[in-house]
């Protein structure tokens, strides 16, 4: 049983090749609401089956996990559709929460941590439906420049690439560091490099959508109230996050 | 591979045409203001725009949003606009018939975006069917010819491989080529700037590469073969030839690509040229460099990059495995083109790259099958939609929904033409409105007589921001001002105290003869003092390999203090620095020329000082054990004069063979030999003026100003110049007439010259009466704090001391009104109104703020250029937007001085005109861009980031203000007050003037003074027209007639 649940799990909080399952639903599926339900309960199910079957990941897949997490931020340096940037980013946080899980931490903590880590893949579904209706696809390399253009756009990409990245006050950061603070020197590595080629992929992200001369149609920036929307979405997961890493930092 | 010197030279003269079109670049230090465009001032001013963007990638006019802001901040009048638009209107009959004047007026007042879109695909049946509120006919498939015919078009052979390989292949070979390339300039050109030298530059450029590029480790880990390149020819011609031949280019289209390769980097390409061009330049003779070794260090690592790649991938390696890729897969290699260049349509983008990516035939037609329908139908909606959107805001819904297709595609064949013509029409029409505000505001009838001399008469160069200063002056006081190009008409080289180059203090268009020299007055004794060593020592410890690392760690703190004062309290820091800072001794020039005894002495007493130093540093013996004699008997020893044991020998006991050495030691380390001594003599026959020449050139300079009576007690001679910190481009400031450095010294050589008893007797011969109690005073006027600054006091005549108070209150006041009136349009704006007192106290803080990117507007908003006597100008506002030259046809019959001044003067004045427009119009590619992300790079030039072209141009702080035009992006308007047939023969004297008024760089307007008309040039022929709205009352502009010439 626990095996099979085990196997369950690894297709929730995704390990290679299990993977494929979710990147091939997070690209198809269309409306934004389904996308974000999508995202926000595909790796909590992977949590239930956790702790509902007292699953207790081994050091080998624990390590298949940060092998798996890896390939996939490496994978994020190589797409440029941003939807699918965005569930190799998920593909490649989520199987953190394996680590995470060895410590057998209570299990509000454990669910937390999968939530700070699904923050910043909420922001970018969001940036993707943003770009989609204005430039017809969320594609970096293609519009290029938007700064100049669209400031209150490309504020938002920033924002919610700064987050993919895991920068401090986001609550991936504060995820990332309790994961950190509890793996054994050889994980906290693996930890370490999946974190900088975030980074590496946020970067050239930020270098072919928002930076760089302007290229593309011309299109409507962000109003200001859906900005400002955004703006309070992203507070509230930063404060969430902050009250949250209050307890357990 | 050895090639036979007769090609050699053919591909050394295919560089240099190539190069042509390239403007030169300075290095920074003397910033002269050039035409980015200067190759192509021999095409009309429309067609060299064209050139200039295909060869240069930059805009040759500003966006139509900008232009749209200009017409409605009311820099643009719409009158002009509407009289400009019917001009044009002419040339496009489908678009007449089909809107006419309303349909473009829209189109250029009320759309933002052009109304022709790029259609790669759709043909005018499609828009018209959409139009007709159907949809396009969806064709018989996929057109194979098309897409191939679309691709060939797009690579043609002139085009290097690697950029075909870059929109195919997304590989950025281009971008890793100039990056290395760069590297290498940046290494090889550095100027001081790096502790650590690149070595073997003396061997010259490609030499020196070639020896470290075959050993570089980091190229050879990027898999990059140079050696196996540079084995193939000893020659960069060789290897030129080589490169060419291995990817396949014919040799018909080398020309061509060297053109594309060369303009790659043209910031590079056109320091190289000027450096080819400066056989005095310092840098150029230790290292030498030309643009053939350029290109072949460009070639050799073009196809290094492009082997690796195709190593890698399988892509094509030349131009003949491109076409055959072109033939065999046109679905794939377009579906590629589409994605890599960004053109793809976005919905398809995912798809087309995965195909792409896959390559598998079936999914590639498959795709393409639907691609193509798709994108001419998203194409023919573009501008369907552009079209409704324009016919609509015109207020003609049906505009272009009942054209049938043939007319619709007429009237978009016209449309583009007529939107890639626009820029023309905006700038006739700017041009128009600023004619006619410039003219309404002369006033070309002369004030009666002065019934007593002035004051004082001051002469102040040309520049626009004299202007100003001048008028504040006028109204100030009993002052009479003259312009004159700011090195007064003296070409002078200069070697400056305590320098060993040479600056040339005249327009780059001249080369002077006459060598000036600082020497100091020996008033202060000069003396290291401690600041100055420390100030070294700082300069040593920063400036070498391993002492930063701790520097930083031992005085680190002593630099925050520095930065501390900088930053919060500039004016009172930098005043504490003064104090502690030794002051310039005061100096002299040597403006006469030395006879050949004084020459001779000159080298004597030289060799004399070195000979005493020498004995002292050889043998510790001091001055006062040793007597002239002894010392010249060592000079004529050294000399081979003297033969025999010297006194110097006996007196000290030396052997003969620690003479001999000790002889020879003088004449190979210290120079005292025939050979040197020769040279110095040469060089000092350089030095000074000849009483002719000086006599001459005082003349010159009065007369072409007509000053030749009435001269008051002071003639000030007012040179000028910038001064601010932390600013690269600080001599872009300075002034342009003087090739970029201040005009001081040029107005101390001449007032050197000025107060001459002898030159004054000559000139007196000549008719031009100096009285004695007249005296030429050099003056220094800062622009940046408008300060005058009075020079060579000291040599002032005792009569004239009583009356320097009142000078400098007039100064100091003209000052205060001049930097509150300039104040109002520097940042912060929206402020309160200064006053003057606070204003002067505002620029002077721009001097010394090093965090300030603007400290002045420089010559931003330049327009225009009138030759003329004062009376034309004075009392009127000119906002420091016109060059003034004073001249006066009555005293000039054969009309040389005017044709001088169009030579010098108007063309210099022409240079910086385009310099600010095409900095103005697109400042990425013709100008620097921001100042915010520059760098100085090998102390010549500056580079965006760590890695870049060299910025040529001006930055944006300099023209632009938040980040709209604050330059008027005009040509210059030249206005000669002379009769008609004078002024004409002038200009078509002067070959250079001629063609650049015909061409279209220059609008010329001859204000005749005896019949009170103007005549302007335009569509290649003279026009007369009354004097618009004129102060003598002349009639409104739009009731003016033209009349043909």
């Amino acid at each position: 049983m626990s095996v099979f649940l085990l196997i369950l799990a690894a297709f929730f909080l995704p390990l290679f090749p299990a993977t494929m399952l979710f990147t091939r639903l997070a690209v198809s599926t269309q409306p934004l609401p389904v996308r974000l339900a999508l995202v926000v309960f595909w790796p909590q199910i992977g949590v239930v089956l956790i702790l509902w079957g007292e699953l207790e990941p081994g050091p080998i897949l624990a390590t298949w996990a940060v092998m798996s997490a890896l390939f996939y931020a490496f994978r994020m340096l190589t797409v440029r559709e941003v939807g699918r940037w965005n569930a190799m980013l998920a593909v490649s946080a989520w199987p953190l929460v394996w680590l995470y899980a060895l410590q057998t931490p209570a299990p509000v903590d454990l669910v937390a941590v999968t939530l700070a880590l699904t923050t910043a893949p909420v922001l970018m579904l969001v940036v993707r439906e943003v770009l989609v209706g204005r430039l017809g696809a969320a594609y970096t390399g293609l519009h290029g420049g938007l700064a100049r253009d669209l400031p209150r756009l490309s504020g938002i990409i920033v924002v919610a690439t700064l987050a993919a990245m895991a920068l401090p006050l986001f609550p991936g950061f504060f995820a990332l560091l309790t994961l950190l603070g509890s793996a054994p020197v050889g994980f906290a590595i693996g930890i370490l490099l999946i974190w900088l080629l975030w980074s590496w992929a946020g970067a050239r992200l930020l270098q072919g959508t928002v930076f760089g001369p302007r290229s593309g149609p011309v299109a409507a920036d962000l109003t200001a109230p859906r900005a400002w929307g955004f703006a309070g979405l992203v507070v509230a997961l930063t404060g969430a996050g902050l009250i949250w890493t209050g307890g357990a930092l | 591979m050895t090639l036979s010197l007769g090609r050699q030279l053919k591909i050394r003269s295919m560089v240099h045409m190539a190069a042509e079109p390239i403007p030169n670049f300075w290095p920074m230090r003397t910033f002269i203001h050039h035409n980015p465009l200067h190759g192509l001032e021999d095409h009309p001013f429309p067609e060299a725009i064209e050139r200039g963007r295909a060869l240069f990638h930059g805009r040759g006019f500003l966006a139509r949003a900008d232009y749209q802001w200009l017409l409605a901040d009311g820099r643009i009048d719409p009158d002009a606009l509407d009289t400009a638009i019917d001009r044009a209107l002419g040339g496009y009959p489908a678009l007449q018939a089909t809107g006419g004047h309303a349909l473009i007026h829209t189109l250029l007042t009320r759309c933002r975006e052009p109304a022709r879109r790029p259609c790669v695909l759709a043909a005018a049946e499609d828009v018209a069917a959409i139009l007709a509120g159907g949809v396009p006919s969806a064709g018989d498939g996929v057109d194979v010819e098309r897409i191939e015919d679309i691709l060939r078009r797009a690579f043609p052979p002139e085009r290097p491989l690697y950029e075909a390989l870059d929109h195919l292949y997304d590989t950025r070979i281009g971008e890793t080529l100039d990056e290395l390339l760069i590297k290498t300039c940046l290494d090889f050109f550095d100027e001081g700037q790096s502790a650590w030298p690149m070595p073997g530059r003396e061997q010259g450029l490609f030499a020196a590469w070639s020896q470290l590029a075959q050993r570089n480790l980091r190229l050879f880990l990027r898999g990059l073969h140079i050696k196996k390149i540079l084995d193939q020819s000893d020659t960069p011609e060789g290897i030129i030839a080589f490169v060419l031949d291995e990817l396949g280019i014919p040799e018909s289209s080398w020309p061509g690509l060297i053109v594309r390769e060369l303009t790659h980097l043209h910031g590079w390409a056109g320091f190289i040229r000027w450096r080819e061009r400066a056989p005095r330049y310092h840098w150029a003779r230790e290292y030498p460099a030309d643009l053939v070794d350029f290109l072949a260090i460009r070639l050799v690592l073009a196809l290094s990059l492009v082997r690796e790649h195709v190593r890698r991938r399988r892509m094509p390696r030349n131009r003949f495995e491109l076409e055959a890729r072109i033939t065999e897969r046109p679905a794939e290699s377009f579906l590629r083109h589409e994605l890599f260049t960004g053109a793809v349509l976005p919905t398809r983008a995912e798809s087309v790259e995965d195909a792409v990516a896959r390559g598998r035939p079936a999914e590639i037609a498959r795709l393409i099958g639907a691609y193509i329908p798709e994108k001419r139908q998203a194409e023919a909606g573009t501008q369907s939609r552009a079209l409704e959107e324009l016919a609509q805001r015109a207020g003609t819904p049906n505009a272009f929904r009942e054209l049938s297709p043939g007319c619709l595609a007429e009237v978009l064949t016209e449309l583009e033409a007529f939107e890639r013509r626009e820029g023309m029409i905006w700038l006739e029409a700017m041009e128009t409105t600023y004619r006619r505000a410039l003219l309404s505001r002369l006033h070309p009838t002369p004030a009666p007589p002065r019934e007593k001399r002035p004051f004082a008469q001051m002469l102040f160069c040309i520049d626009v921001r004299s202007e100003r200063i001048r008028r504040q002056l006028e109204t100030l006081g009993d002052y009479q001002t003259y312009g004159i190009a700011g090195f007064f008409g003296v070409p002078v080289s200069f070697i400056a105290l305590g320098k060993g180059s040479e600056d040339h203090l005249c327009p780059v268009l001249l080369t002077p003869k006459n060598l000036v020299l600082e020497v100091t007055t020996g008033a202060e004794k000069l003396e290291t003092d401690l600041y100055s060593s420390a100030e070294h020592l700082l300069h040593d410890l920063k400036h070498s390999v391993l002492s930063p690392y701790f520097t930083v760690e031992a005085i680190g703190l002593l630099f925050g203090f520095d930065m501390v004062g900088k930053t919060l309290a500039p004016r009172l820091y930098n005043r504490w620095r003064h104090r502690i800072e030794s002051d310039k001794p005061s100096t002299r020039l040597l403006v006469d020329k030395l006879t050949r005894e004084q020459a001779d002495s000159v080298v004597r007493a030289l060799q004399r000082v070195i000979i005493v130093e020498a004995i002292h540093k050889e043998f510790g013996i001091e001055r006062e054990s040793i007597t002239d004699a002894i010392i010249r008997e060592l000079r004529e020893a050294a000399l081979g004069r003297h033969t025999g044991q010297t006194h110097f020998a006996q007196a000290f006991a030396l052997g003969k063979r620690a003479e001999a050495d000790f002889i020879q030691t003088l004449q190979q380390r210290y120079r005292i030999n025939r050979s040197y001594a020769q040279m110095q003599l040469e060089r000092l026959g350089r030095i000074g003026f000849s009483l002719d020449e000086q006599t001459y050139f005082v003349a010159q300079a009065l007369r072409s100003i007509g000053l030749t009576e009435q001269f008051s007690r002071f003639i000030i001679l007012t040179g000028h110049g910038s001064q601010s910190h932390n600013n690269p481009y600080e001599s872009a400031l300075d002034c342009g007439a003087c090739g970029g450095s201040h005009g001081l010294v040029s107005a101390r050589v001449l007032a050197h010259m000025g107060n001459k008893p002898e030159v004054r007797r000559r000139l007196r011969r000549e008719g031009i009466h100096i009285p004695d109690d007249a005296w030429f005073l050099p003056a220094f006027h800062n622009t940046t704090s408008d300060a005058i600054e009075l020079h060579d006091l000291d040599l002032l005549p005792a009569s004239h001391l009583v009356y320097l108070e009142r000078l400098r209150n007039g100064l100091q006041a003209a000052r205060r009104r001049t930097a509150a009136e300039r104040l109002q349009t520097l940042p912060p704006e929206g402020g309160p109104e200064l006053e003057p007192i606070q204003a002067a106290r505002m620029a002077q803080r721009n001097t010394v703020d090093w965090a300030q990117v603007r400290p002045e507007w420089g010559l931003a908003r330049n327009a225009g250029f009138i030759i003329g006597r004062r009376h034309l100008t004075e009392g009127s506002d000119l906002e420091g937007r016109t060059f003034l030259h004073s001249y006066d046809y009555r005293l000039d019959p054969r009309g040389r001085l005017l044709a001088n001044i169009l030579t010098g003067p108007l063309v210099v004045a022409q240079w910086i005109n385009m310099e600010h427009y095409f900095s103005t119009v697109d400042n990425e590619h013709y100008g620097s861009g921001s100042k915010v992300y520059h760098n100085v790079a090998c102390r010549l030039g500056v580079i965006t980031g760590n890695l870049s072209d060299l910025r040529t141009g001006l930055p944006a702080q300099t023209v632009l203000r938040d980040g709209r035009p604050y330059h008027d992006p005009i040509r210059l308007l030249a206005v000669i007050e002379a009769p008609f047939e004078h002024a004409q023969a002038a200009i078509d004297g002067v070959a250079k003037v001629r063609s650049l008024v015909t061409n279209g760089w220059i609008l010329v307007v001859i204000l005749d003074p005896e019949t009170h008309r103007i005549h302007r040039f335009a569509d290649g022929q003279w026009l007369e027209e009354p004097l618009p709205g004129a102060a003598h009352g002349q009639t409104d502009p739009t009731a003016a007639e033209e009349t043909r010439a």
